[in-house]
């Protein structure tokens, strides 16, 4: 499972697919102030990117993967 | 080059050729719905085999072609003219695509990603043109219709992909002012904006991935296209993203990279003045290139007067006078033109009309002179130092002159997309040929072997006869190079007809999937060989009976995986097809792990049957009793089902094989399957026969039938049963007179020695000498059946012109006897 839900952080491993984008968009509505760390995750498929950037959670971690990172703080930090 | 993509090319090029006349036709015929799903067939195949290659771009254009003829196909937009020429200009662009593939090295296709933007002109002027259409015939006059707009050609379509002025980057100015600094250094970055379409997810793409792939960008910017809604409403799946980066890269890459996507993706080299255009917000491009021309144009223009003048001092006054006056006064018209000086032109015509009036070049001569002297020696091209060779200079001249004019980026591009079928540069590789044009062929050399047969006798008769042994030997000579020649033409047209096996075994995995489904068994088929070659008339004939036998294996060889689970063996039955050559014959295993062949039920069954009797019951051998399943009317299955055990069977199969000179071998093992041996000759078209004398006639025998020759002492005959035989190495021989056999009146004729020459011939495994009076030489014969009124005579193969000219009939023992 590349999503790993506590209590009020996602915590993102891996590769996120795009299955898992339904289950984070679920979990961020449940929990408006949930908080996602990415920083074990090498890979998030571009729907989750979406999930991210209509939800706005606090991102507790970026990624290690510099490119990616990038391109997350591109798009949710502006 | 593989076969595969061989084989596509070729065939795409008949199917273009095919839908470029039925659409001609169809311009002639409009309502023929007949024509029209048949070009929809053709255009929708060519599309799906294009879809195994990774060629996007051609795949694009059909697929747009396809729904546009789809749409025509249903009556919702009319076929004419406009539409035709737009389905013309697809074909001619895949026609391109094809020939690029074709020419390039290699076996993978090449990449045609520097299509991309064709494609994606070509596809969209074939979808607005479904649109347009559509609208046109709801709404209320088509009449005001305007034809679409001929396609711009593909320079227009390059430089219409310019974003529309980049939308000012509010790019950093630190970073801003980083990359003039690097594109002066001589850095080549590109501004890409990628927006995937909405239902990108489903088609499998991930945009991050393929951003990600591009590398680091110096600059980027990820938004989406609109506004967020409400999470609640959300859907994830819905690509709303705008990416948008600077990269250090190169626009070829980025083509290469987006090929598939095209119509979602815009990307430019950065220059310096888009950079500082952002921040000079009215200093448009424009500016940069006002006078740019002036030094080149200008030496361009010299160029072109230069020709026009060597045109008119030509002295000579050809009947084509007139087009070449009128030619120079265009060319100047519109070289004037093109450096702005257009007002000057006005005398141009007067001057002209002048100048055909009076058949000489003088009138423009002097016009030219008026508006633009002579240059001096010492420009661009030093006209004096060329004496002689007008005609090469006007040839060169206009060449360099082509940046002006054509502000493509590669034109050769252009023009070899502009061109049409009739203009075809080059021509396939393959032919494909008709059958009967093979066929002749091969009975003229066939006719030509017979010819050359005939020389020995001419050179037997000339010694014998006319006793001129040089002359003899000097034929014999010529005899020896016409037959090498003729066997290398016999050989060469043997290749042109052979065929691989896999033409029938490529039926079986469907086959035997199918089948053994319906039976309930699991079955893995094993094929190897199936590159092996053989005449095509033997691979025509061995598809039936192999399919034939291959349904045998699985209905009565292969067991159900419960009842093979309880004798050991795995649940998953082996088939195995394999073929090879052996010297010169093709030989054909067919085998299987099932149950194997009964001897046992065999014997009972052909008994029931009544095809033995009961002294046979006891006598016959296991491997006698299992070739009883070759005899006629015999059948194991309880039932009829209806794959196999209408009592149709295997005799049909072994006389299949028999007609094309095959023979079949059945080897089984209770419990431990079944192998059928097909032996195949390569090609029928050569047969070797021996020729044997008997009452003074001769008849030609297949050598692969005989055995060998003997002569028998009459002494050791024996009647045995009122049946002949003798003893031979040991074993027993039945023989039979030929004469007898064909109804001859004569006995056969015995040597000095009382010895009767016996021709041992193998039918079905058993031996059997046939009594002749005399053997005589083998010889390469071309085989002709019997046809018409003779065609019932079973007992002869066929007949043969000999050397002499006398026919030689040739028999079949297995039916004679």
């Amino acid at each position: 499972m590349a999503l790993e839900f506590k209590k009020t952080t996602a915590v993102a491993r891996d590769l996120l697919g795009v299955e898992d984008a339904e289950t984070l968009l679920e979990w961020l509505i449940k929990h408006p102030r949930g908080r996602v760390n990415l920083s074990a995750c090498t890979h998030l498929h571009a729907s989750n990117l979406q999930v991210l950037m209509a939800a706005r959670p606090k991102i507790s971690a970026w990624p290690k993967d510099r490119a990616l990172a990038d391109w997350l703080r591109a798009a949710l930090t502006q | 080059m593989n076969p595969l993509l061989d084989q596509f090319l070729s065939e795409g090029r008949d199917f273009l050729q095919s839908i470029g006349e039925r659409l001609l036709q169809l311009e002639e015929a409009p309502g023929d719905s007949a024509l029209m799903n048949e070009l929809f067939r053709l255009v929708h195949t060519l599309k799906g085999n294009s879809g195994l290659f990774d060629l996007p771009e051609m795949t694009r254009v059909l697929h747009a072609a396809e729904d546009l003829m789809d749409a025509v196909r249903d009556g919702r937009i009319p076929f004419d003219r406009p539409l035709a020429d737009c389905l013309l200009e697809a074909m001619d662009f895949v026609a391109t695509l094809i020939d690029e593939i074709a020419e390039a090295p290699g076996d993978a296709p090449p990449s045609t990603a520097h299509h991309a933007s064709d494609a994606l002109r070509l596809g969209e002027t074939l979808r607005s043109l479904l649109q347009d259409r559509a609208r046109s015939a709801d709404g209320a006059d088509p009449a005001e219709e305007e034809p679409p707009a001929p396609p711009e050609r593909p320079e227009a379509g390059a430089s219409d992909a310019r974003p529309s002025a980049l939308d000012p980057i509010d790019l950093p100015e630190p970073l801003r002012a980083d990359l003039i600094r690097r594109l002066e250094a001589g850095g080549s970055f590109c501004w890409l904006r990628y927006e995937p379409e909405e239902e990108c997810f489903f088609k499998g793409e991930d945009p991050v991935h393929q951003m990600l792939q591009l590398g680091d960008p110096l600059w980027c910017r990820l938004e989406s296209r609109e506004d967020w809604p409400p999470l609640a409403e959300l859907d994830a799946y819905r690509c709303l993203l705008r990416f948008e980066a600077i990269l250090d890269t190169t626009p070829e890459r980025l083509a290469e990279h987006f090929r598939y996507v095209p119509d979602q993706v815009r990307f430019e080299p950065l220059s310096q003045e888009i950079l500082t255009a952002a921040t000079a917000a009215e200093g448009g491009p424009a500016s940069t290139s006002d006078r740019a021309f002036s030094a080149e144009a200008e030496w361009s223009f010299d160029l072109v007067l230069e020709a026009q003048r060597e045109i008119l001092a030509l002295s000579d006054t050809p009947p084509w006078l007139d087009g070449r006056l009128r030619a120079v006064a265009a060319s100047l018209s519109a070289a004037f033109a093109s450096v702005g000086r257009e007002s000057e032109i006005e005398g141009l015509e007067p001057a002209l009309q002048a100048a055909i009036e009076t058949r000489s070049p003088t009138p423009l001569f002097a016009w030219l002179a008026a508006r633009h002297p002579q240059p001096h020696a010492g420009r661009a091209t030093a006209p004096d130092d060329d004496t002689g060779g007008g005609s090469d200079r006007i040839a060169a001249a206009p060449a360099p002159g082509e940046p002006t004019s054509i502000s493509s980026s590669d034109p050769e591009e252009s023009i070899r997309f502009g061109r049409r079928a009739e203009d075809q540069l080059t021509s396939p590789r393959t032919l494909k040929v008709d059958q009967v044009k093979i066929d002749r062929l091969m009975n003229l050399i066939g006719e030509m072997v017979v010819a050359k047969n005939a020389l020995p006798y001419l050179a037997g008769r000339a010694e014998e006869v006319f006793g001129v042994r040089e002359l003899a030997r000097e034929i014999k000579a010529q005899y020896g190079v016409i037959n090498r020649i003729a066997e290398e033409m016999q050989d060469a047209i043997m290749q042109v007809r052979m065929m691989p096996v896999s033409f029938v075994f490529q039926r079986f995995p469907r086959l035997v999937r199918d089948i053994a489904h319906k039976l309930g068994k699991e079955v893995r088929l094993v094929m190897e060989g199936e590159s092996t070659e053989a005449d095509k008339n033997i691979i025509e004939a061995l598809a039936d009976p192999l399919v034939h036998i291959v349904r045998n294996s699985l209905d009565h060889g292969l067991e159900t995986p419960e009842a093979r689970q309880a004798a050991g063996k795995p649940r998953e039955g082996r088939l195995s097809i394999l073929a090879r050559q052996e010297s010169d014959r093709v030989l054909i295993e067919i085998a299987d792990d099932g149950s194997g062949i009964d001897p046992d039920r065999i014997r009972r069954k052909a008994y029931e049957r009544g095809l033995i009797d009961e002294a046979e019951l006891e006598r016959l051998t296991d491997q006698e009793a299992i070739n009883l399943v070759f005899a006629a009317g015999f059948s194991t299955a309880e039932q009829v089902s209806d794959l196999s055990g209408r009592g149709v069977g295997m005799d049909v199969v072994r006389n299949a094989i028999a007609r094309v000179n095959g023979s079949i071998d059945l080897r089984s093992q209770v419990g431990r399957g079944t192998t059928l041996r097909l032996s195949l000759p390569l090609s029928m078209a050569v047969t070797n026969v021996m020729i044997v004398e008997s009452a003074g006639q001769r008849f030609g025998v297949p050598m692969d039938a005989v055995a060998e020759t003997v002569r028998v002492a009459r002494s050791d005959i024996r009647t045995i049963k009122r049946r002949r035989t003798t003893m031979l190495r040991g074993r027993l021989i039945p023989l039979l007179a030929l004469n007898d056999l064909l109804a001859l009146d004569a006995e056969q004729i015995a040597n000095d020695d009382d010895e009767l020459a016996v021709l041992v011939v193998r039918v079905d495994q058993e031996y059997l000498g046939i009594v002749v009076d005399d053997c005589r030489e083998t010889i390469d014969i071309i085989l002709k059946p019997l046809a018409g009124f003779l065609g019932g005579l079973t007992g002869y193969a066929g007949s043969a012109l000999l050397g002499d000219g006398s026919v030689l009939l040739v028999f079949n023992p297995r039916e004679l006897i």
